[in-house]
């Protein structure tokens, strides 16, 4: 199929039938104002308080937002003005972004994982007014860089426990600001209305800043317009054929482009419950609960459910491996036959449904996810066998491709027609070609940002006259129109012999194996390729206690010998699909278990590679001697 | 090398990959640790972190669901009680468990009641009033009318009287005041200088354990996540904070929220 067509056209999301739909909205608030008229006391979001799950309606949410929007205003906020937000994810972060916005204010997102200092350069960067802080853990970020920021007129809190004794002119609590906006409210009842109207959909409306693994964070100009051509995309690429409403589990930052579309405005377009977890950790207990009807995750994430069945399953009994076994290949030859296009035969459809009966629903109930309609990935590429497994339960897990730059919005695969591998084609409204030369993917639409905030050399290298935006990703497209990433234009890897690699495609293929959670391939100008890998703690926990290896804490873990010879084992596993100059030769393993709070990691938990490469330089250096 | 295969000569007690369980409640997940003679080793962490189960298992009152705990070379998994005793480790439960109808005296003879050489017990018994006069005193009360400081000391005392080479000691500090902690953990102390006896410690508190540890490890949900001399434990953030509750008060003055462990 391939070869037949040009490999630099330009292909158009609308050649393959998809269109973008005509919205009865330009903005956020108005979609917004719209639900709330049309779906009223119906439940629009559920949060944990004190372990029991409180809904929120419709209308209980609109009051909240526009307290919040009047407060703000009565305390001095004028339109254009930026907000940002230091908190998990939780509904007060979206009542304070549907605020900000009704009162055309600027929203941008803090990762609450971000230390003081990164607190202060976002929030200068930005020129914030208002502060909104979760609790008193991140107030406490803002009390050390204070004097740095006079710009912030005043900083607002969620949760005041622990604070009753605390007083300081510049911090009110989220309730106090709510009771001035009541008041407010009572002589200007149409203020977020009008206030509303003083922006242009044109304007810039949210900035998201990317982590950027060189330099400082970039903030991304986002508009309106571009939120809502995002939106137009939906019902005919990744939400094809599925109804509305349902319900949704939100978890990821909701700073991320990501969380803030799928977790956010997408359920307020699609009319979903959002439910929001109680913290990071507790993702799998709430998934259980809610039983979603759409998941949207990190790759990580679904590895993780992958690795939990598996390793529920080893301590299953002998029948029950068994029937999983046989089940699962059942699955797949039914993965199979999707995936070609192929109708399964009736002799598989029957066996399939059987497999479901005896083992592959109890799986998808274990997880929390018999109810799922469909599986959404993105924002880091995903091992086409994870997609495969997925599919073999019976959950269709759609790959998206998008970045800040772009919204969110890009590439889809299409319902009938996933290519396990490939980003898929161009949502509705979009161009996309491979630049000749470099093979940099790169797009242009209505969704592409604005530009980089106080950078117009950045904007200008990004988003050329043409308006096409400069991705960064290399890679191919197919006869089909399919899309192909090979890699980070930045991160591909040139070795002293001159072979061009691609260390994604390795990576990827490493960290399918359960006991690596992630893994950095090194080797530009370099003889050969080595690779620090990040141990799966609970897998190689398990497997070292299997086989009475002893072990104290995770240092003494990654030690072991025959931890070592295991993951040397995965990586000879990877090696034989590969080239023999792309052969990684040694390896090192990190020796701390990172979080979200170490700089090893973006805020969806990746290993930055250029952080890596340099933090364990050291380590490098010996693999080379 | 050499210098450190000779100091894993001189283990006498390790345990390799022990999970314990309460029926399906799995208390200890997978715990190694080696304790070397003479030393003083303890095992700090919270309530139900499984520091007890660690114990219970070593000196034979639980039986492991896997992995193995050898004791001078020898492995005494899953061994009785009574026979773990007599080749010289003693326990020191968790709230005392002196007999309270019997005296002081017959408490310290059932702490013996494996040997025979009666001359030794009774000089060991000496010993014992040495170590704690206000014993020798109360001699031939019952032992349930001491105070739980003197019960902790009828304890220790009890469990040197069977002439252990090693002791475990499950919290002794459990319900003591601040000064009577101290005079036992300075007793403990003696007896590990003076006669030698190894001895492996459950602590909750941290402060105390680190002072008088040569090292530790410190436990969470069954799990080893720290394993480091005492010296280089009492500096770890984590250990200030969580353990010794030295945190810094922050910008405000009274940080309440808790910073996320690392164990590093």
């Amino acid at each position: 199929m391939n070869g037949t067509h040009d490999p630099h056209r330009i292909v158009r999301g609308d050649e393959f039938g998809w269109k973008a739909e005509t919205l009865p909205y330009k903005s956020i608030p108005e979609l917004f104002r719209l639900r709330v008229k049309q779906l009223g006391d119906a439940t629009m979001m559920r949060q944990k308080e004190l372990g029991i799950w409180r809904a929120y309606s419709w209308n209980e949410v609109s009051t909240i937002v526009g307290e919040i929007g009047a407060g703000l205003v009565s305390i001095g906020f004028e339109p254009g003005e930026v907000i940002s937000v230091l908190a998990n994810t939780c509904r007060e972060w979206v009542w304070c972004d549907l605020a900000v916005q009704s009162i055309g204010g600027v929203c941008n997102g803090i990762y609450p994982t971000d230390a003081a200092p990164q607190v202060d350069y976002l929030c200068s960067d930005s020129r914030s007014v208002y502060l909104f802080v979760e609790d008193d853990e991140q107030l406490d970020k803002y009390l050390e860089i204070a004097e740095a920021l006079p710009l912030v007129r005043r900083v607002i809190v969620f949760d005041m426990e622990g604070l009753a004794s605390f007083d300081d002119p510049r911090v009110i609590s989220l309730d106090q600001l709510r009771e001035l906006g009541r008041i407010h409210l009572r002589q200007q009842p149409q203020l977020l209305e009008e206030r509303s109207r003083a922006r242009s959909p044109s304007e810039v409306a949210v900035l998201v800043y990317t982590s950027g693994t060189t330099g400082r964070p970039k903030g991304a100009m986002i508009s309106q317009d571009n939120i809502c051509s995002v939106l137009a995309s939906l019902s005919t690429t990744l939400y094809e054929g599925l109804p509305r409403g349902g319900e949704r589990i939100a978890f990821l930052p909701l700073c991320h482009i990501a969380e803030r579309m799928i977790g956010e405005f997408v359920p307020i377009e699609r009319g979903s419950i959002v439910n929001f977890v109680e913290n990071p950790e507790t993702v799998f207990e709430n998934l259980r609960e809610v039983r979603p009807s759409l998941f949207f995750a990190v790759p990580r994430v679904w590895e993780k459910v992958y690795s939990q069945v598996a390793i529920g399953l080893s301590e299953a009994d002998k029948l029950q491996q068994a029937a999983y076994g046989w089940a699962v290949q059942v699955g797949r030859a039914v993965a199979e036959c999707t995936l070609e296009g192929r109708e399964p035969s009736a002799s598989l459809r029957l066996r399939y449904k059987l497999a479901q009966w005896l083992a592959l629903n109890n799986v998808k109930r274990m997880i929390g996810m018999d109810r799922v309609e469909v599986g959404l990935t993105g924002a880091a590429p995903i091992s086409p066998d994870l997609i495969r497994w997925f599919l073999a339960l019976g959950i269709p897990l759609r790959e998206g491709w998008g970045m800040t730059e772009t919204c969110g919005g890009g590439t889809a695969t299409p319902r009938q027609g996933m290519r396990p591998g490939s980003i898929g084609r161009p949502g509705p409204g979009l161009e996309m070609r491979i630049a000749a030369g470099t093979n940099e993917i790169q797009l242009r639409g209505p969704n592409v940002i604005l530009g980089y905030l106080n950078q117009p050399e950045k904007t200008a290298e990004t988003i050329d006259a043409d308006g096409w935006l400069h991705t960064g990703d290399v890679g191919h497209v197919d006869d089909d129109g399919y899309f192909y990433i090979t890699d980070r234009m930045k991160d591909i890897i040139i070795t002293a012999g001159g072979k061009n690699i691609t260390p994604s495609e390795l990576e990827n293929d490493l960290k399918f194996s359960p006991y690596i959670t992630d893994a950095v391939v090194i080797g530009d100008k370099r003889a050969y390729l080595v690779v620090i890998v990040m141990i799966d703690q609970e897998n190689v926990e398990k497997f070292a206690q299997d086989r009475d290896i002893p072990f104290s804490n995770y240092a003494s873990l990654t030690q072991a010998k025959e931890v070592q010879d295991l993951i040397w084992s995965e990586i000879e596993r990877v090696n034989r699909k590969f080239a023999r100059v792309e052969q990684i030769k040694k390896f090192y393993l990190l020796q701390n278990q990172l979080t979200a709070e170490d700089d090893e990691l973006t805020p969806t938990m990746k290993l930055k590679r250029k952080l890596v490469e340099k933090k364990y330089a050291q380590a490098i250096e010996a693999m080379y001697r | 090398m050499t210098q450190v295969a000779g100091r894993d000569d001189d283990v006498i007690l390790a345990l390799a990959n022990v999970e314990s369980s309460y029926g399906p409640i799995k208390a200890i997940r997978g715990v190694s640790l080696k304790v070397r003679r003479g030393e003083i080793v303890t095992v700090l962490g919270s309530n139900g972190a499984g520091k007890s189960t660690i114990l219970k298992t070593i000196s034979g009152i639980l039986d492991p669901n896997r992995g193995s705990v050898s004791f001078k070379g020898g492995n005494i998994t899953a061994l009785d009680p009574s026979l773990i005793v007599r080749r010289g480790l003693s326990h020191v439960p968790e709230g005392r468990e002196v007999f309270p109808l019997l005296s002081v005296r017959d408490n310290l003879l059932m702490g013996a009641y494996t040997r025979v050489d009666r001359d030794a017990v009774a000089r060991d018994m000496e010993m014992a009033y040495t170590y704690f006069p206000i014993l020798r005193e109360r001699a031939l009360q019952d032992a349930g009318l001491l105070s739980g400081g003197q019960q902790q000391m009828l304890a220790i005392s009890r469990a040197l009287m069977a002439a252990p080479e090693l002791m475990l000691l499950d919290e002794p500090s459990l319900g003591l005041s601040p000064k009577l902690t101290r005079e036992i953990f300075e007793i403990v102390v003696r007896i590990n200088r003076e006669r030698g006896t190894t001895m492996l410690l459950v602590e909750q508190n941290a402060n105390m354990a680190l002072n008088v540890a040569d090292h530790g490890y410190v436990l969470e949900t069954g799990r080893i996540v720290m394993d480091d001399s005492c010296a280089v434990l009492r500096e770890k953030e984590d250990i200030k904070e969580f353990y010794l509750g030295k945190k810094d008060s922050g910008v405000r003055g009274e940080r309440r929220w808790k910073k996320k462990k690392t164990w590093r």
